[in-house]
């Protein structure tokens, strides 16, 4: 098979998704000539003109509220946000609006829109483009919530959120747009709410998600070699849970750790580890659950401190350990 | 308004008390200044008079009990007064209980948790374990935990049912064992992989009956001064890594020094100098220049006491007493003696008020009156080092290339060797033989 980037992925599912359906329409900042922040829309312009693909101005309550207005009157947008960060902006449109109007009229209306944006630490940005923040929309009912770790889910994942009548929040994740990945170059739709076992493990369950699936898979390979038997789940979709996937594979192993970059406190770890406790799986529980996440600060802009936020491969690593009593 | 009785703190270091007896019954009169009740402390046995008149309302705890400091163990008040059934919480307690909750939910529970474990109540162990212990009926109270605070996992669940199942044994054993009403479990085997036979069960059998035909045996429950010698000892040797460092010391000179002065002192002061007193003056002399030697350390830091304060173990009744002798360093022999013969009298008399058994900053045990050479003495802590005196004996030394019969005694110092290291208290044990061997030099 074909491998292409994470970035590529994206606008593939996009460009084919376009080509097929005239009520697809991209709208954000400099994602025109420029091609967006991180390039992702590059080359669209070119092939779906200046209708298709629009500039907007720097007022992301403006590009939120213009995608809810035209999804409400039956187009598909998808926007973009430069970064995640700036989501605060467009929180109202998307919290208040977007979230709520298919079930304050009763389904007579409904919001199938895509939010796109980049998340995440790691690229020296500092405090104000590196959050992780989508605890806050999972909060939401009426927000499903997408986060694909790898370039094949990526595009299945977009093509399942283009065709949702919900509106999606799809992160993505700055690191990662550069990895490379096997993706099939017809279409194809990885439902929402479906769990991927990365790598199967009797020992111990990771959750992880985005950029922490990786590193997960890096600690499971080092833990192997010690005679550890890892087990990594990636949910891919925050909201709608695949919590079937989760329970069967923590009453397998009996021990849970829970990864993500978002700042530990208040963060979806603790969503999925309180799902884990009022489970079926509670009985099979042979060690206290764990959670690692960012510190409890705004992402530092030196680059030691920026990777120290966040949990790197030697903690899963210890935290694996830590249940298991081998530390 | 009734007033409270508190268990008193004594000292800096007393937690606990423990009631030996009451003076008082309920409903007594009580006079102020009138003996109320008898406790023991980590150091000593005393009598606490009341505070107050009236009549003693309520006694919450018995003779035995032992009672953490500042708790109320009883009221005292006008006869018709009403009081709590139970002992109420001290207010300043259940404030700190709060604040520390406040601060940490989390650690008190945890520290709530272990303790119930402790009282038996309730067992650490995860879900798991506890769902593997329901299906295989064994009960979580006899299965070890292998994780941290002892916390049971599923795995210690099952291997503690295979341990029980796995006692290997002949079939012949078996019935023998069923026969005679012997437990497997308490048979140990001499076949290959220790596989119990016939003969193991029959042994085990008449061992059987030999313990129970025995007469039952004396039990002694540690307490009053015992439980806290114990107590101490326990903490000290459990905590202080101890080196002992022995040199065996020519006591000539010393025994000339003495008899010299022994006529002057007792006629001064009407008591004996004795060896002990002569060691305790070269000690304080030599300490002088080490005084990492006197020294404590306490929470991860050494303090260097400024005076010499020199504990004396002295053996009393079912226990070990240490009263301190203060700014040794500054006392002639005199003065010297006449204060250890009466806090030596004062201890074998349970007569020691708190204040005379604490600040020690090095302590001397002496064993010379029986036939000790040398000993491995622990450490009083927080002190840094003791020093174990043994018997002074007729020996054959080298002088000059030629034997001589000279009184050699053994000095054992042991030390902290988290605060010491070797050499210092080598240098300082050293000095302290050259000064013993040559005692003109504490006119120095």
């Amino acid at each position: 098979m074909r491998e292409i980037t994470y970035l590529e992925a994206v606008r593939e599912a996009m460009s084919q998704e376009m080509r097929k359906n005239e009520d697809v329409f991209i709208l954000g900042e400099d994602i025109g000539i420029y091609g967006g922040a991180f390039g992702v829309t590059r080359g669209m312009l070119e092939e779906f003109g200046p209708e298709r693909i629009r500039n907007t101005p720097i007022s992301e309550s403006a590009i939120a509220g213009t995608a809810v207005g035209s999804a409400l009157t039956g187009m598909r947008p998808i926007m973009e946000l430069q970064f995640s960060d700036f989501i605060t902006i467009a929180m109202d449109q998307i919290v208040n609006q977007a979230a709520k109007l298919r079930y304050m009229y009763g389904g007579k209306g409904k919001v199938p829109m895509v939010l796109r944006t980049p998340s995440g630490s790691g690229t020296g940005a500092a405090a104000q483009h590196s959050q992780s923040l989508e605890a806050w929309v999972t909060h939401i009912p009426g927000l499903k919530v997408v986060q694909p770790s790898t370039a094949y889910d990526v595009k299945g994942l977009l093509k399942a959120s283009m065709d949702d009548d919900n509106p999606v929040i799809f992160y993505e994740h700055k690191l990662l747009y550069k990895t490379k990945g096997d993706v099939p170059e017809e279409e194809y739709h990885i439902p929402l709410g479906q769990a991927d076992v990365k790598r199967e493990g009797k020992d111990v369950t990771i959750v992880a998600t985005a950029i922490m699936v990786h590193r997960a898979q890096e600690a499971a390979e080092e833990l192997e070699r010690e005679g550890i038997n890892v087990e990594v789940i990636d949910p891919r979709t925050l909201v709608p849970l695949d919590t079937e996937t989760i329970i069967k594979s923590v009453t397998k192993t009996g021990r849970l750790v829970v990864v993500h970059e978002a700042v530990k406190r208040g963060g979806y770890g603790g969503e999925i580890a309180s799902m884990i406790a009022e489970s079926e799986a509670f009985d099979y529980l042979d060690a206290p659950i764990k959670r690692l996440g960012g510190a409890p600060s705004p992402v530092p802009y030196n680059p030691e401190l920026e990777r120290m936020h966040v949990p790197q491969k030697e903690d899963i690593v210890q935290a694996v350990k830590e249940t298991l009593n081998r530390a | 308004m009734a007033k409270e009785i508190f268990m008193p703190k004594l000292s800096s270091t007393m937690e606990v008390g423990t009631l030996l007896q009451w003076f008082k019954e309920e409903g007594e009169e009580v006079e102020v200044g009138e003996p109320l009740f008898e406790i023991m402390t980590d150091k000593i046995n005393i009598e606490v008079e009341s505070y107050e008149e009236g009549t003693l309302l309520k006694k919450y705890n018995e003779v035995d009990d032992e009672v953490p400091v500042n708790t109320i163990i009883g009221y005292i008040g006008e006869a018709d007064e009403n009081v709590p059934n139970s002992a109420p919480v001290p207010e300043s307690e259940e404030n700190e209980t709060d604040k520390q909750e406040e601060k940490d939910t989390s650690s008190v529970i945890g520290e709530k948790k272990e303790a119930d474990c402790e009282n038996g109540e309730k067992v650490r162990a995860t879900p798991a374990a506890r769902r593997v212990s329901r299906e295989q009926g064994i009960m979580l109270e006899e299965v070890e935990g292998s994780g941290p605070k002892g916390r049971i996992h599923a795995m210690d669940v099952i291997s503690s049912k295979e341990l029980a199942q796995s006692i290997r044994h002949t079939p012949l054993a078996g019935k023998v064992a069923d026969k005679e009403g012997v437990s497997l479990e308490n048979v140990q085997g001499t076949g290959s992989n220790g596989k119990i036979t016939k003969s193991d069960v029959l042994s085990a059998s008449s061992m059987q009956v030999e313990t129970t035909t025995q007469e039952p045996l004396e039990h002694v429950k540690l307490k009053g001064l015992r439980k806290a010698v114990a107590d101490k000892m326990l903490e000290s040797a459990r905590s202080i890594p101890h080196v002992t460092l022995t040199a065996e010391v020519d006591m000539s000179a010393v025994v000339e020094v003495r008899k010299s002065l022994l006529p002057i002192i007792e006629k001064q002061t009407g008591y004996r100098l004795s060896y002990t007193e002569i060691i305790m003056t070269a000690t304080a002399h030599v300490l002088g220049n080490h005084r990492k030697l006197n020294a404590a350390l306490i929470d991860n830091e050494i303090v260097y006491n400024k005076s010499v304060n020199l504990g004396l173990a002295v053996a009393v009744d079912n226990g070990l007493i240490v009263p301190s002798v203060p700014n040794v360093q500054d006392k002639g022999l005199a003065e010297l003696t006449v204060a250890c013969k009466e806090l030596g009298a004062k201890a074998r008399k349970n007569k020691l008020d708190p204040v005379e058994m604490s600040g020690s900053t090095f302590t001397i045990s002496n064993l010379g009156m029986y036939a000790i050479e040398g000993f491995t003495p622990i450490i009083n802590p927080p002190e840094t080092a003791i020093l174990g005196v043994g018997q002074m004996t007729d020996k054959p030394v080298v002088r000059d290339k030629s034997i001589e019969i000279r009184p050699m005694m053994v000095l054992s110092l042991s030390f902290d060797h988290r605060a010491i290291d070797g050499a210092p208290a080598a240098a300082f044990l050293t000095e302290l033989k050259e000064r013993l061997e040559n005692p003109f030099g504490l006119l120095v």
